[in-house]
């Protein structure tokens, strides 16, 4: 409605606009100038990017990319990656909400020691984390594999619940997303009016319909923020998913790609053209999305 | 109701889990299936990695009671999964290692068997002696068993290049600083480092340096107290790098260069001569899948030579060049004695060390096998030229990663690219480095 | 009204026990295990029934204090959680605010744009920087030509002054002086230009002019690199402009969106009373995203000293550590040569608590700032 009176007129607002657009289109040169790069130098062979690493290519190499699926055996790693992505993001997204919605809106004396607890993880780094998960995971899996070899259901070394295999590793993401995940989330719920909720609540809702039909549709900007902040980062994560996991077909794109590059030389072809690989989703998600995130963050203005 | 419905969806979630820790299948306790988990370094810039694979399944195709879970990892990932392995106290049951240095903790708690009684007399007597000499291993006795002895300072040379505009190949230090105005006149390097990377001056070229000047058994004193970094003969090599700088012939833009960049620099002609280890072979090597080579094999013949590094003023150690032992496999400690376990691990470790993996290893130009039993025919001029060097070097002295502790190296690594820099003096220098000695013999 | 509350309680429980368990399980005992670890002196084999290791006290964090790298990554830190807080979150919000009251056109679009650096793995941008600021690469290069373009012509004139009848050229002292004067600070890296070009005039004088040009450009023409990636003070800068880079997008997005939030009505009204942009932007708008603003802080500041893969890509903490921070240094003494958990323990606890305190701080001036209105 009020588009017109939102302008900002006169000097500031001349200086403002030259000011923002020499940021936005330095930014988004630094930000499209790499990829491009990437690109173009993942269709020269290594021996030619070696010698020549900012020219064109003298012949367009297109066998980078069919060696670098087929030797990382990407077809394994890019499913692997879809899942652990999806399913880690979007479980703990909804998890998020639900502890978010119950700090919020839901009193009780045990929030403030827990949530406490909780924020001190967004403090740790993944170097912290890294050795004693594996530790924790490893002792688990063993002291598990010997009480159920004896109680004859398998063979000790063949039990895998947390260390190589798909469910540690997603235990693994959502426990990493969780303490920004519900931050955010009970900061955003905070500012929805309390009076829906005790409305609703008078009206004889449990909380879970309250949740699931009134908080979680409205939840739809946090959720947004959350994906955008969560999908690249877990995407592209290395270190936990390398203590996490041995075998081959467990294992994520990150470490294929790292795979190109080794203490002898990089084979540079192979790794753009990995790099490329891995990046193109990541491209592809936030094409198609971005039309529904400024829509949904517009429509939460609307709303709010 | 609602309760029933909520044991049924919990026991439902807790199949789904199960069966997913059970994705590997219920073994049957049939037979004498040997599991074994294996840990390789090795990465598909590796020459030859298309054939690994065949190593391993060849492996598996022979002993099918055998269950070989292999991991492949390279670079930080491999440190950082043994540092975690370590902190476990589990490791793999066989695992690639080094004789020292990143891997001294495996050493130190003795997490991997003695090799020596394992493997027997009549095997290890394959290898050359100087494999296995334990006394460089940080454990002591045969932790892993080499796979090639390691020069970490050679000598690329680009001779065509240095014909071309009349020169020589330098035999002391003087010569080669005389080549510098020439070289640079001609827009080229004299000596070219990746040294961006603090470790590569240490490695690839001062320990060299220091040998040369105080020769091996002052680096065994200087532990105990006997020596100190401060004193005249180390500060001397200090400075030979400080004047190596100073004389331009190593480019302090060289302190910018990133590892990987090197090899194309130098083989594109842009540096007279490369110094790294002899592991960089591998970087001028063909490529068996596209036929690729930053220096074709003919032009390896005619116009690459790998030369000692120039004999330096005042040395007192002439013609000694750094060297450690290789990597190698070593056996957990934590697999009992006497197991199925250990019996499969040594057929293991015999069959990757057996003269005909050995020898696929040096026709693919991976390294020089300490293996006696190979031979030569089939391999690129760069690999002959490399077992020449490795004949020539008349004596050895040590790598300073492999003999200083990591809390000592590190500051070496550090105030060597100081020097580069020009922030501090060799004297400078010293002092910080015999102070993080000072402090690790404190806490001995 | 019991089972209301009854009800209360369980929802509460259904909602926040399995998040707290998957926690427990991924991070608390992680933090604890740090904890008791960097008051140890374990140093691998196993730790349950293994090697010998016991409580030892606070000597690892002794060491840390007395040890120099430790105080050079801090302030490392410090600085880049400056620049982090004070370049990213105000950016952002000029950005944002700037978008938001239209100034400038195509807000979508240009919130995407800013987004895709989050996107683009630490190793591209590491393997990029590398190459750009080589000294082979194409930033050399280009200055490198430049130089010489303009240094060719002074030897040139140079040399063109000291023919004879024949056009040959004399090789004298005087010559050798112009030589060295086209930029004495170059020519004094040959060590002693004098006798260097003297010998070198002497051997390899061609008679050729152009080539004789040639040669003595390269040999004293100053040579361009990216030496500021070296200097202590300076090596940082490049590193912080990338994580700017990188993370103002993010504030973009999320101060633009609680931007959007705002009731029109107010803004509209506000104007037509005539109220000033300043006026509106300091009692309208900052205020309702004091919490979104507070928030942003803590993530900034807890990001921000927890940085590892974008810094050891660029430059690995160097060179000689100018670069190194906390999480580098801790990687260092954890990873690399013989782990030292206690020691790298040690430091994620001071890491952890340097994070309260910032965040402490941040807290306690926003209630400063919220008690003045």
């Amino acid at each position: 409605m009020s588009t017109k009176s939102n302008k900002i007129t006169g000097f500031w607002g001349n200086f403002g606009r030259t000011f923002a657009y020499i940021i936005m289109i330095l930014f988004a040169f630094m930000a499209i100038a790499p990829v491009i790069w990437l690109i173009i130098n993942s269709f020269k062979s290594t021996i030619e990017f070696q010698t020549d690493m900012v020219g064109m290519p003298n012949n367009w190499v297109v066998s980078n990319y069919a060696g670098a699926w087929k030797i990382g055996h990407f077809s394994i790693l890019f499913v692997n990656s879809i899942i652990y992505t999806l399913f880690s993001v979007g479980i703990a997204t909804i998890l998020s909400l639900m502890t978010g919605f119950a700090f919020a809106k839901i009193k009780s004396k045990a929030t403030k020691p827990i949530y406490s607890l909780l924020i001190l993880g967004i403090l740790l780094t993944t170097q912290t984390l890294m050795v004693p998960i594996f530790i924790q995971v490893s002792q688990l899996d063993m002291g598990l594999g010997q009480l159920f070899e004896t109680l004859r259901i398998c063979r000790a070394s063949d039990f895998h619940l947390f260390y190589n295999s798909r469910f540690g590793v997603i235990l693994v993401y959502i426990g990493s997303i969780l303490p920004i995940g519900i931050y955010l989330s009970y900061e955003y719920i905070k500012g929805i009016p309390t009076e829906m909720v005790e409305a609703s609540r008078i009206d004889g809702a449990t909380y879970n319909l309250i949740f699931f039909k009134i908080i979680l549709p409205m939840s739809k900007p946090i959720m947004i923020t959350l994906f955008l902040l969560k999908i690249p980062q877990i995407w592209n994560e290395f270190a936990l998913i390398n203590i996490m996991v041995s075998k081959l077909n467990l294992q994520s794109l990150p470490l294929g790609i790292y795979k190109f590059s080794g203490t002898f030389a990089t084979d540079y072809g192979k790794q753009f053209s990995a790099l490329v690989i891995g990046l193109f989703p990541m491209l592809l998600f936030y094409v198609i999305f971005r039309k529904q995130i400024t829509e949904s963050i517009g429509e939460g203005a609307v709303k709010g | 109701m609602k309760n029933i419905k909520r044991i049924l969806l919990l026991l439902a979630v807790l199949s789904l889990v199960l069966s997913m820790g059970f994705a590997e299948g219920i073994e049957e306790n049939s037979g004498e299936k040997v599991t074994l988990k294996v840990l390789n370094y090795y990465d598909t810039t590796e020459p030859g990695y298309e054939k690994e694979r065949q190593v391993w399944q060849n492996f598996r195709d022979e002993n099918p009671n055998i269950d070989l879970v292999t991991e492949d990892l390279c670079n930080e990932a491999f440190h950082q999964k043994v540092s975690a392995y370590i902190a476990s106290g589990n490791l793999p049951d066989v695992m690639y290692m080094y004789p020292s240095g990143r891997s001294m903790a495996i050493h130190e708690n003795k997490l991997v068997k003695d090799l020596k009684p394992l493997l027997g007399e009549e095997f290890l007597s394959n290898f050359v002696s100087t494999a296995l000499n334990t006394k460089t291993q940080g454990s002591g006795y045969l932790a892993e068993l080499p796979q090639s002895i390691c020069y970490t300072t050679v000598v690329y040379t680009n001779k065509g290049l240095l014909t071309s505009l009349g020169l020589k190949i330098p035999t002391t230090y003087e010569e080669l600083k005389a080549m510098v105005p020439t070289l640079k006149a001609n827009g080229i390097q004299t000596v070219l480092m990746a040294n961006k990377d603090d470790w590569v001056m240490q490695s690839c070229l001062f320990s060299t340096i220091a040998g040369r000047y105080v020769g091996t058994k002052w680096f065994d004193d200087v532990k105990m107290g006997k020596v100190k970094f401060t004193d005249p003969e180390f500060v001397q090599a200090l400075n030979m790098v400080k004047t190596m700088y100073d004389d331009g012939v190593i480019s302090r833009n060289t302190i910018q260069l990133a590892y990987g960049e090197a090899p194309g620099l130098f083989a594109s002609g842009k540096a007279a001569f490369f110094v790294d280890g002899d592991w960089k072979e591998s970087a001028f090597l063909t490529n068996h899948t596209t036929g690729e080579s930053l220096i074709s094999p003919a032009k390896q013949e005619t116009d690459l030579a790998l030369i000692p590094f120039p004999a330096l003023p005042g040395e007192n150690y002439p013609g000694t060049v750094s060297s450690t032992l290789g990597c190698g496999f070593g056996i957990s400690s934590a697999i009992t004695a006497g197991s199925a376990k250990e019996i499969a691990a040594v057929k293991l470790m015999k069959y990757l060390y057996s003269s005909e993996i050995q020898q696929q290893y040096l026709e693919l130009g991976r390294y020089v096998p300490t293996r006696k039993d190979v031979s030569a025919k089939k391999v690129e001029p760069i690999v002959k030229k490399m077992m020449g060097y490795y004949a020539q070097s008349e004596s050895t002295c040590y790598v300073l990663d492999s003999a200083l502790d990591p809390s000592v190296y590190t500051v070496l690594n550090k105030v060597l690219q100081e020097i580069g820099l020009g922030s501090k003096t060799p004297k400078e220098a010293a002092a910080e480095v015999q102070k993080a000695m000072d402090k690790y013999i404190a806490m001995q | 009204m019991l089972n209301k509350e009854k009800e209360e309680k369980k929802a509460y429980r259904r909602f926040v026990i399995p998040s707290l368990v998957i926690f427990i399980f991924v991070m608390a005992f992680p933090i604890i295990l740090s904890f008791i670890l960097s008051l140890s002196n374990f140093s691998g084999g196993k730790m349950f029934g293994g090697s010998r290791w016991k409580i030892t006290g606070l000597q690892n964090y002794s060491y840390l204090f007395s040890d120099s790298y430790f105080w050079n990554a801090l302030l490392n830190n410090i600085y880049l959680v400056l620049i982090s807080v004070f370049g990213q979150l105000p950016l952002g919000m000029i950005l944002a605010y700037l978008i938001y009251r239209k100034t400038v056109k195509g807000g979508e679009f240009w919130q995407g744009i800013l987004y895709v650096p989050s996107v683009i793995s630490v190793i591209v941008i590491g393997i990029m920087w590398n190459l750009i600021f080589s000294p082979y690469g194409p930033v050399s290069q280009i200055i490198n030509n430049i130089n010489t373009t303009a240094f060719t012509k002074e030897v040139m004139a140079v040399l063109n002054g000291h023919l004879d009848f024949n056009g040959a050229l004399v090789v004298n002292s005087s010559l050798i002086k112009d030589l060295v004067n086209i930029n004495a600070q170059a020519a004094s890296l040959l060590g002693d230009p004098v006798s260097v070009l003297t010998t070198f005039l002497k051997t390899s004088a061609t008679g050729d002019l152009e080539e004789t040009t040639r040669l003595l450009t390269n040999l004293l023409c100053p040579k361009w690199s990216a030496s500021f990636l070296n200097e202590k003070g300076v090596a940082m800068l490049p590193i912080l402009f990338v994580t700017l880079w990188c993370w103002t997008g993010m504030y973009l997005i999320l101060f633009l969106a609680n931007m959007q939030k705002i009731d029109p009505q107010t803004l509209d009204s506000a104007q037509i009373d005539g109220a000033k942009e300043s006026t509106i932007l300091r009692h309208i708008i900052l205020p309702e995203l004091s919490g979104v603003i507070l928030n942003s802080a803590i993530l900034c500041i807890a990001g921000s000293l927890s940085t590892f893969d974008l810094i050891y890509a660029m430059t690995g903490g160097g060179p000689a550590r100018i670069t190194q921070v906390l999480s580098i240094y801790m990687y260092e003494k954890a990873f690399t040569g013989t782990p030292n958990y206690p020691l790298s323990n040690a430091i994620s606890i001071m890491m952890v608590v340097f994070s309260l305190v910032l965040i402490g701080i941040t807290k306690a001036v926003q209630k400063r700032l919220e008690g003045d209105r």
